[in-house]
């Protein structure tokens, strides 16, 4: 977009940033729920790592503006749950078979957040549209 | 004199631009929701003189720091209200954005934004009766 772009159209553009952002936290929270069980394929290995999305505050400089982005998705370093199952093919010589850091219930919290922040973006993209067709409304008349 | 320079067209001129910059604003609170360290920012309120002229500050929101090693800017910083006495809670990573409060600041936005913006319609409307076209 052009430096010269209006304010409605930079507002549009950062609230867009946000879209994107939330939604790429979304694919985060999804791959952790899908692997929520994965455990290692050779014995006594690690399983899935839960990844954690991460934001951070940019200077957009055509738009000359604070968009956000979805930075470096990092690994949560908790421990995994362990599990005594001596005839899961994934045990180590003791038994016991690591299985995910992932909690069901702090990925659901997660994803109502992600939900919510990118429902308030969307409220400001249709609130920046009606303020716009005022603007045109002003040549209808 | 074109028409506008009419104090009441440039008063609400000025207040649509001042709606439309806090709009930018508004939006990028709202985007960085999630961000730590972010806190959220709002513009003062422009005055207008009798003539409808800007008396107080409402400069441009050109300089923003994006690093702890820059100079502070020292124009811009006036021009933002940084809400002190408004109560909102920080979260632990830092950032204070609160979305209830933006989204009602963002629909207030919107409604003065229309009230602006028919009083504008109205006054070309005046116009339009007094050389004989309403």
């Amino acid at each position: 977009m052009a430096n010269d772009s209006s304010d409605f159209a930079r507002s549009m553009a950062i609230a867009t940033s946000g879209l994107r952002a939330q939604a790429g936290r979304m694919r985060v929270i999804s791959e952790n729920i899908a692997n929520a069980d994965s455990t290692s394929q050779t014995a006594g290995g690690n399983p899935y790592r839960r990844k954690v999305p991460t934001f951070s505050s940019a200077l957009d400089r055509t738009l000359d503006a604070q968009v956000v982005t979805l930075g470096k998705i990092k690994p949560d370093q908790s421990n995994f749950r362990v599990k005594y199952e001596p005839n899961n093919p994934a045990a180590d010589g003791s038994g016991n078979v690591k299985y995910p850091n992932v909690n069901s219930v702090v990925e659901m919290t997660d994803m109502r957040d992600a939900q919510r922040s990118y429902e308030a973006n969307l409220n400001i993209i249709s609130a920046t549209r009606r303020m716009i067709q005022r603007t045109l409304d002003i040549l209808k008349s | 004199m074109s028409i506008n320079d009419l104090p009441v067209l440039s008063a609400l001129r000025t207040k649509m631009q001042w709606h439309q910059e806090r709009q930018r604003v508004l939006s990028e609170n709202v985007s960085n929701s999630d961000t730590p360290q972010f806190r959220p920012r709002d513009l003062v309120e422009p005055k207008l003189d009798k003539a409808g002229a800007v008396t107080g500050s409402m400069g441009p929101l050109a300089l923003t720091r994006t690093s702890g090693s820059h100079i502070s800017p020292s124009g811009a910083a006036s021009a933002f209200d940084q809400n002190k006495n408004a109560g909102f809670e920080t979260r632990p990573a830092g950032n204070a954005v609160n979305l209830e409060e933006e989204m009602l600041k963002s629909a207030s936005n919107q409604m003065d934004y229309a009230a602006a913006t028919s009083l504008y319609s109205k006054s070309l409307h005046l116009l339009k009766t007094a050389i004989g076209k309403g």
